[in-house]
């Protein structure tokens, strides 16, 4: 990355533990560079009571101990590390890419026929939009450290279930809005599922407990339900 | 010396702490003690530190036996509390011997106790904490059998005179009951609901029996959402008050999901978290709006309250000759007397 200078930003009060800050710039790409840079920052500037920082796509969630720091100290030191990483430039490491098997539709993906529906399209063409793009994972996300991505380019925003499900599986590969997203493990969810894939994202044995992390690159390949089975077991690994 | 307990009757039990503080920057929720004070003044009162494992009990009763002398202290909600058949008090040191059943009934104000063990207990961590995490399937649920392990055993302590309590350390306990009053400070997305946000301090909001420690449903007379348009997925706090839907209002507690699409109308307090997670299905729940300012000194007050607990505990276990500081915490019981 070589970005000079941090975008315009906004801090809310956002309780006494925490503060949301919201980068304003035009570019949602700066943006996104803007509050993944400043949560770096954060975590690695080692100041006392600070819990840490939770970067999305325009804002950051900066949770602090409110005994140990109050909500104007961190104000201030959110302002100093964004003036710090204009300084500094970035020197972060190379994505890396991911390549994520699927299954499409069927009992793996119940909701493809409804969006292909609502989109005015073939299935087929859902699937082909979805695969024919390489997707920057932009954060980790609830459930489980989701990969939030931006979506396929569909003609309009996929609306989120009017009745969200009590449970959708590990695995699962969903649309929403403009984002798409893999399901780590089994959670209710309001997205639709128009796939899934067989290998396994999330294994709490391990640190980190996902593979990827923001500004990784992730692929998706059709695969047949007839080659599901001969997945199952295997972990989502970086390409060599 | 170590010791071990033996679980009876788990009702509905797990081992926990503080919380993941470093699970959020990787898409987990910061669980842990959703009572934070009562589980601080469990371990206080156990001579332990702030963040060692605990047992957290919702609702239901619970009975464990101790294979070998040990130290506990009982908070949170108020019950029955008896030990080898003796009544006991709860928020107090309490000795328990070998043998001895450790029983906990009757727990209807208030919903979550917490037991302190002195030495604490194992139990398995994850991103440096042992806080249950249902979504990843992680944490020690305690069933019938369970053993947990000590990591210190305490000679009996016994009031020489008249067996009288031992210990009278006058902390002060929360108020429980089946009314409760909870501060919250705007939150980041107040204008959006427009002049509909004074509701929530104007109305009385019931528990749904749908709470759980992810979030508490509250339902009553709901702010409106005057603005429109996809929201991008943003963290969202501890304690963030949402309206999803146009039935219930939503508060997230610890173990929410860190990332959401919904407008933040106002954020629960820690001091009023600490109220929440003691409420009830059915309870009612009136708002009180509150500053960062005025919500941080409190928050502080009732810290500095925990601190001179601590100092009274430490005065009263060195005299007893009971553990030690906590720096020599891993050192046996032997090495310090």
């Amino acid at each position: 990355m070589s970005i000079l200078s941090a975008a315009p930003t906004e801090i809310y009060e956002s309780g006494d533990s925490a503060l949301r800050v919201v980068a304003l710039a035009e570019a949602s790409e700066d943006n996104w560079q803007t509050v993944h840079r400043l949560a770096d920052w954060l975590e690695s500037c080692g100041a006392e009571g600070l819990h840490g920082a939770v970067p999305t796509y325009d804002s950051v969630l900066v949770e602090f101990d409110p005994v140990l720091v109050s909500a104007r100290q961190v104000r201030a030191f959110v302002k100093l590390g964004l003036l710090e990483m204009g300084r500094s430039g970035g020197a972060e490491a190379a994505p890396r890419e991911f390549d994520v098997p699927v299954v499409y539709g069927g009992d793996y993906g119940p909701d493809l026929e409804k969006v292909a529906e609502y989109q005015g399209i073939p299935t087929e063409e859902v699937i082909r939009l979805h695969t024919e793009k390489t997707y920057t994972v932009r954060c980790l996300g609830a459930p489980a450290g989701s990969p939030m991505m931006d979506g396929p380019a569909f003609p309009k925003p996929v609306p989120r279930l009017k009745d969200p499900r009590l449970s959708v599986p590990a695995g699962a590969v969903a649309v929403a809005g403009r984002q798409a997203v893999i399901a780590p493990a089994v959670a209710p969810g309001g997205w639709c599922v128009i796939g899934q894939t067989p290998l396994t994202v999330l294994n709490i044995r391990r640190e980190p407990l996902v593979p990827y992390k923001p500004g990784d690159i992730l692929r998706f390949r059709r695969i047949e339900a007839e080659d599901f089975g001969s997945y199952v077991g295997r972990e989502l690994e970086p390409r060599p | 010396m170590s010791g071990h307990i033996l679980i009876q009757q788990p009702g509905n039990a797990v081992v926990t702490d503080l919380g993941r503080f470093r699970g959020p920057r990787f898409g987990l929720p910061v669980n842990g003690a959703l009572d934070q004070y009562s589980a601080r003044a469990a371990n206080i009162l156990a001579g332990n530190l702030d963040n060692d494992p605990l047992v957290e009990i919702t609702a239901l009763d619970f009975r464990m036996k101790a294979h070998s002398d040990i130290l506990i202290a009982v908070t949170g909600a108020p019950l029955t509390l008896s030990v080898g058949g003796r009544p006991c008090s709860q928020w107090e040191p309490v000795s328990v011997r070998a043998g001895e059943m450790v029983s906990i009934r009757g727990i209807n104000r208030g919903l979550r106790a917490y037991v302190a063990i002195h030495g604490s207990v194992e139990a398995p961590m994850l991103l440096g904490s042992c806080a249950p995490d249902t979504v990843v399937g992680f944490g020690l649920q305690l069933t019938e059998g369970t053993t947990l392990l000590t990591r210190r055993s305490v000679s009996p302590v016994r009031q020489p005179y008249f067996d009288l309590p031992l210990f009278r350390l006058g902390l002060e306990r929360p108020n429980m009951g089946s009314e409760l009053l909870v501060d919250v400070t705007d939150g980041p997305d107040v204008a959006d609901f427009g002049d509909s946000s004074e509701l929530l301090f104007t109305s009385e909001y019931a528990v749904s029996g749908r709470s759980n420690h992810i979030g508490l449903r509250l339902g009553g007379q709901l702010p409106e959402r005057t603005s429109s348009g996809e929201v991008l997925s943003r963290g969202v706090p501890v304690g963030a008050v949402e309206v999803p839907s146009r039935e219930e209002l939503l508060v997230l507690h610890r173990g929410r999901g860190v990332t959401a699409g919904y407008p933040v109308l106002a954020v629960v307090t820690s001091s009023g978290l600490d109220v929440l997670a003691q409420a009830r299905p059915d309870d009612k729940v009136h708002f009180r709006k509150t500053t960062v300012a005025e919500a941080t000194a409190a928050h502080r007050r009732s810290r500095a309250q925990l601190e001179t607990l601590r100092e009274s505990v430490n005065t009263v276990f060195g005299l007893l000759g009971i553990g030690c500081r906590p720096q020599w915490q891993d050192l046996p019981v032997a090495a310090c007397s």
